[in-house]
């Protein structure tokens, strides 16, 4: 018996081993042999956890779409009958379609302003060397401890000198500048992650610097871009604290304050609350359905580079 | 190092697009009444009104400001709805900031606070010369004052709630029980309706947000202890209210779910809606969903219960009111808002939609109320002078930390058995003295 047999073994005293034998000669495969002790796990084995925290994960949605559709006083635990009613009565009484609205303008434009100021300043944090530069990226780190709510009467106050309480501006800049710090990291890890000489090469054939970021630099992002956008967009959409004390108008609240309303000081309408949770989760779960994939791999590019 | 040789002017025209982007979302403004002192106005112009239970009373608000817009051509009022939860921190970040409304809702458990402030007119002068004098509910204008901290009315008032207890009457009924009038017949109705292995529980209690207001009705109702205070110091840990906190704590997983542990209002209200639970103890605030859910036929919502000798004594609900802010730059418009909203047809038509219990007296006879029993009985509990109604202390800048955020996790520790009843009333107590004497030196 061969040694690499003899450890594949040993690693694998709780899983079923292998019958197979290597063939005579043949150079010892450690990882494959492992990958093939792991493959041969029963399917149960591995299907019931994930079916467990399936379950666990999906019975408290599954909750909020029963009470989203089924009619109100009604205490069955199926869909059935079904009703759009609370669905239409958020939409349109509760004003959810102009929420919506709303909570899509500033995470489109979070999502924007975020992306472009984290390139430039990530770019600047990757590729130049200046003073101070470790004792930045240090505030930029420690700004992540401060919870908004501490800024909350200083923005305030801020934004009424400006005149822009009661609007959406407020709510843009003050989620843009939250998001900025972690963004500004992870995407400089992006950017160091890329050979400076691909850019060189760009230089010397006669781009200038912004030229060859654009060309050459930005195409190779997109899985940090993906990362960045989508999570300034669904931290923006799902932030309450801002829109809740900058905004006042009725016409300019976000979809999370407006899912507040919905809980009256001794009265609810979980019909109407659940409606409105579905609502609020739907461009989220479509986000990302879509950008899974990038998403996974931007995040961990970007922790492991920067 | 030029970051962008030769491109300067491309930077520039870039910031500058994005200046321009923002400033055409902005036209915003400073939030009205922003800071300084406020002026009486033309009675003319925009107001705002901040509702402080907005969503489930923004169309009753809605309909009120549009009837008073068509008896107003020339003032407007922009509604703000409000959810109740976060109110409190709006006012105060709105009070720091400065940016209050013309008139906002204020109801008596947060009304300290903001008086103390500075942040609301006071209103004794105005109610003289208004339609509304000597139209409002004594008891419930006396109420707001004491609750304002400083001898002045800060708000006028416009409704109260109650505790009441609902119960299932098909459920008593099936279990040949009458009505749970006295604290006796209570326990012995939450024990009888209990069948866990069907989970069927005879009560469901309040252990998550707003456990203590309910709690300390429990307890003075069963101890009959008629006063919050014996001098300066609170009765809150005499021995009678202690052994009525451990019988009534002791409730909990024996006749009651155990996830009431967290329970607040919503989900109390949803599963006692849902489920198969003999009784719930909330105000009549919730009376319309249960409504929803139960129809009129399955239950009843009558008055918290006596004791077996009929004494029958209740904490007090806090008073909802208007308040007009003194940094107001149309005073006299916002004035106007108020009279209009405490008038009888619009304070009968809010407190219809409400279930609540009018602060107009002559909203208070109009034949609505007869029809809602549970309002009916409540205001009938607080009118008839046959009820003692135990004055929370509202005025006290510290209540509402001290009743919720402070006291409500050891309040799930008395009911999970981790801390005597004893331990905890007397904490409470402690604080409650603390804040009391803490008042008193600052009113001197």
């Amino acid at each position: 018996m061969t040694a690499a047999a003899t450890r594949t073994r040993t690693a694998s005293d709780d899983a079923p081993v292998s019958p197979a034998v290597p063939p005579e000669g043949a150079p010892p495969a450690p990882a494959r042999k492992r990958h093939r002790a792991w493959d041969e796990v029963p399917r149960w084995q591995i299907y019931l956890p994930l079916g467990i925290y399936l379950v666990f994960t999906l019975v408290p949605f599954y909750w909020i779409l029963l009470f989203a559709v089924r009619p109100a006083g009604s205490t069955s635990l199926l869909p059935w009958p079904m009703t759009s009613a609370h669905f239409e009565k958020v939409w349109t009484e509760r004003s959810f379609g102009i929420f919506f609205q709303n909570s899509l303008l500033i995470g489109v434009a979070v999502l924007i302003s975020t992306t472009l100021v984290a390139l430039a300043g990530g770019y600047a944090l990757a590729r130049f060397d200046f003073r101070f530069k470790k004792g930045f990226m240090l505030a930029l780190l420690c700004s992540q401890f401060v919870p908004g709510a501490l800024l909350l009467v200083p923005l305030f106050q801020i934004f009424a000198e400006l005149r822009m309480i009661n609007s959406i501006g407020s709510v843009i800049i003050a989620e843009t500048v939250f998001q900025l710090p972690l963004s500004m990291i992870l995407i400089s890890g992006f950017i160091r992650n890329v050979p400076p000489s691909l850019e060189e090469a760009a230089w010397v054939d006669g781009c200038n610097r912004f030229r060859a970021f654009l060309i050459v630099v930005l195409p190779l992002l997109r899985p940090g871009l993906v990362a960045v956008g989508s999570f300034a967009f669904v931290h923006a959409w799902n932030h309450f604290l801002f829109a809740l004390m900058f905004l006042s108008s009725q016409s300019k609240q976000t979809i999370p304050v407006g899912l507040n309303t919905l809980m009256g000081a001794d009265s609810v309408d979980l019909g109407a609350l659940a409606a409105g949770g579905v609502i609020a989760a739907v461009p989220v779960v479509v986000v990302f359905a879509f950008i899974q994939k990038w998403l996974v791999t931007g995040f961990s590019a970007g922790a492991v580079k920067g | 190092m030029t970051i962008f040789p030769g491109r300067r002017r491309a930077a520039l025209a870039l910031a500058l697009s994005g200046v321009l982007a923002l400033t055409a979302t902005a036209c915003g403004d400073d939030g009205g009444g922003a800071g300084g002192e406020g002026t009486e106005g033309s009675g003319k112009g925009k107001i705002t009104f901040w509702d402080n239970n907005g969503g489930v009373r923004t169309d009753v608000w809605k309909e009120i400001i549009a009837d008073f817009e068509k008896a107003n051509p020339d003032i407007d009022v922009e509604y703000v709805g409000i959810a109740s939860k976060e109110v409190q921190s709006k006012y105060d970040t709105a009070i720091q900031g400065g940016a209050l409304p013309d008139v906002g809702g204020v109801g008596a458990a947060m009304l300290a606070g903001i008086a103390a402030q500075n942040a609301l007119e006071p209103l004794d002068e105005r109610i003289q010369s208004s339609a509304l004098h000597g139209k409002l509910n004594a008891g419930m204008v006396e109420s707001v004052k004491a609750a304002g901290g400083q001898d002045k009315l800060f708000t006028v008032p416009t409704s109260a709630s109650n505790g009441v207890l609902y119960y299932r009457t098909d459920l008593f009924r099936a279990a040949g029980l009458q009505e749970p009038s006295t604290w006796s017949a209570f326990y012995a109705a939450a024990e009888k309706l209990t069948d866990r292995d069907k989970n069927r529980f005879g009560y469901t209690i309040r252990g998550g947000a707003g456990s203590i207001a309910q709690a300390l009705d429990a307890m003075y109702g069963q101890s009959g202890i008629q006063s919050f205070w014996e001098g300066d110091r609170t009765t809150v840990n005499d021995p009678k209210n202690v052994a009525a906190l451990e019988r009534y704590a002791g409730l909990f997983k024996k006749n009651t779910p155990a996830a009431d542990v967290n329970n607040d209002f919503t989900k109390m209200v949803a599963q006692w809606d849902s489920g198969e639970i003999g009784m719930l103890n909330h105000n009549l605030g919730s009376y319309q969903d249960h409504v929803k859910a139960l129809g009129t036929e399955k239950f009843r919502g009558i008055p918290n219960p006596t004791l077996d000798d009929g004494t029958r004594v209740m904490v007090s609900n806090p008073v909802d009111g208007l308040g007009l802010f003194s940094s107001s730059k149309n005073k006299a418009a916002a004035w106007k808002f108020i009279e209009f909203a405490a008038s009888h047809s619009s304070n009968s038509k809010w407190n219809k939609s409400a279930g609540a219990i009018p602060a107009n007296t002559e909203a208070a006879q109009d034949p609505w109320l007869q029809e809602a029993e549970p309002t009916k009985l409540a205001a009938e509990v607080l009118f008839s002078g046959k009820a003692t109604i135990v004055q929370l202390p509202y005025y006290l800048p510290d209540w509402n930390t001290i009743s919720k955020a402070d006291n409500e996790a050891d309040f799930q520790k008395v009911l999970l058995g981790s801390m005597t009843a004893k331990a905890f009333a007397d904490s409470l107590a402690e604080q409650l003295n603390e804040a009391q004497a803490e008042w008193k030196s600052q009113k001197k």
